[in-house]
């Protein structure tokens, strides 16, 4: 329940920030996504089932505040998750940067599905290709945002004395961990 | 059965999770203009939020424009430079003050001209996602705004009204994908169908005979439901005729500003 409310508020955090902050600071083009860092880190920290519900919800709330229809980030999310909870195994789970170079191909992977959905499902029309078009600066931009985000979770947990526990992000750190 | 079951738990669960993933999409892309009860929490729960984001935003802007570098210069100056550097920054303020008082006037202007109820809104947040183009007004349900109303400002035509929660609700620009509304050039009559792109428009299904220039005003037709007839939406700033096929290419250049929206106008007819 305690890591299923830290999702939550993280959730809502990257909502506010992504409505309410960034729009007012950064163009559309520049604005990191920030619920993709979510995905990626549930699909290494999380199970099938939980994990898959997780990242469902989050794609949901994320829809509330983005494009038109309900559930389409859901979708995409999950299988986004889905994706990359399969490939998990033949990886090298044991550096936390693997979650930077994770959240790049994630964002490949979420803009190709987002495209895919929109192409088969949504309307007629090129409205499919709008996710791609931001794409070159989205796969810099998302993975740096990510590599921000770990440094500082690094530091808080130093300057915590190890107290603040991230769920999952130990798992991670077994053996080049901070 | 119940083995079988217990082996294949999780595939079998996450596969009605992807099946109800792809359901609940299916279902809700007939249903765009409808606020469901999860939307409506979210609003509800955010709404507080966003406002005090857009408060504290104005705040912190006005305090770092016409204060804090105030004071900075103060300490390296004598009293009389500060006093004037103080006289500079409420010029500042009255001109911000000027330019408010501006838009509000073009707004007030622009109500009188329609025959609807205009009510006034600000926007607080935008869209989530980089690619889709929507905004969050300040005005909800309890304010009297329902899904499909239009949304105008000064310039011309903005949005209209997807999502509406008590505080707050979603507007879907002119120049998202997913926005559609009939409009005509106003020189010509010619009709067409003018979609969002992104960042401009394009009016679909003007007939190649038809005579469209650069710089042609395309307004709304009335037609469809949404928009009350003659509300300006832009200017063509290219036209295309190919040597065959039934249509042109138009291109139109929104007249909103959508990244300065600040003001709009919720419109609703008068009962």
């Amino acid at each position: 329940m305690r890591r299923f409310t830290g999702y939550f508020l993280t959730g809502f955090v990257f909502l506010l920030l992504q409505t309410a902050v960034l729009p007012r600071i950064l163009p559309a083009y520049l604005r990191p996504d920030l619920f993709i860092i979510l995905i990626i880190y549930l699909s290494l920290a999380e199970k099938y089932l939980r994990g898959g519900f997780i990242a469902w919800l989050a794609g949901c709330l994320k829809d509330v505040f983005a494009g038109s229809t309900l559930g389409l980030h859901g979708l995409v999310f999950l299988l986004c998750f889905l994706f990359i909870k399969g490939t998990e195994r033949r990886l090298n789970t044991e550096s936390s940067l693997l979650l930077v170079i994770l959240v790049f191909f994630g964002t490949l992977l979420e803009r190709g599905l987002m495209a895919a959905t929109l192409l088969i499902f949504a309307d007629a029309g090129p409205s499919w290709q709008l996710p791609l078009r931001q794409l070159p600066m989205q796969i810099v931009i998302t993975p740096l945002v990510a590599l921000v985000l770990l440094i500082t979770v690094r530091w808080l947990r130093r300057y915590s004395l190890g107290r603040l526990v991230i769920p999952g992000l130990r798992y991670l750190d077994n053996r080049y961990g901070s | 059965m119940r083995e079988f079951f217990s082996k294949y738990r999780v595939l079998f669960l996450t596969s009605v999770l992807l099946v109800g993933a792809l359901l609940m999409y299916s279902a809700n892309l007939r249903k765009r203009e409808h606020t469901s009860l999860f939307e409506k929490t979210v609003l509800t729960v955010t709404a507080p939020f966003h406002k005090s984001i857009d408060l504290a935003w104005e705040s912190v802007t006005s305090v770092v424009e016409h204060y804090l570098w105030l004071v900075e210069t103060a300490k390296e100056n004598e009293r009389l430079r500060h006093e004037n550097l103080l006289l500079r920054g409420e010029l500042d303020n009255l001109r911000e003050v000027k330019l408010a008082n501006h838009r509000l006037r073009r707004l007030l202007d622009f109500k009188d001209e329609q025959a609807l109820r205009a009510l006034p809104a600000q926007v607080i947040a935008e869209d989530a996602s980089s690619w889709a183009r929507t905004v969050v007004i300040d005005k909800g349900t309890t304010a009297g705004v329902v899904e499909g109303q239009p949304v105008v400002n000064a310039e011309g035509v903005v949005g209209r009204v997807i999502k509406v929660g008590p505080e707050e609700a979603r507007v879907l620009l002119i120049t998202d994908a997913a926005s559609a509304m009939a409009a005509l050039v106003q020189r010509t009559r010619t009709r067409g169908v003018c979609r969002g792109r992104g960042n401009s428009l394009t009016l679909d299904f003007a007939l190649r005979q038809e005579d469209i220039e650069v710089g042609d005003r395309v307004v709304t037709s009335g037609m469809g439901g949404v928009f009350p007839k003659g509300l300006f939406i832009g200017e063509v700033v290219r036209v295309v005729r190919g040597d065959y096929g039934l249509f042109q290419s138009v291109e139109v250049a929104p007249a909103a500003d959508f990244s300065r929206l600040e003001e709009v106008l919720v419109l609703s007819e008068v009962e």
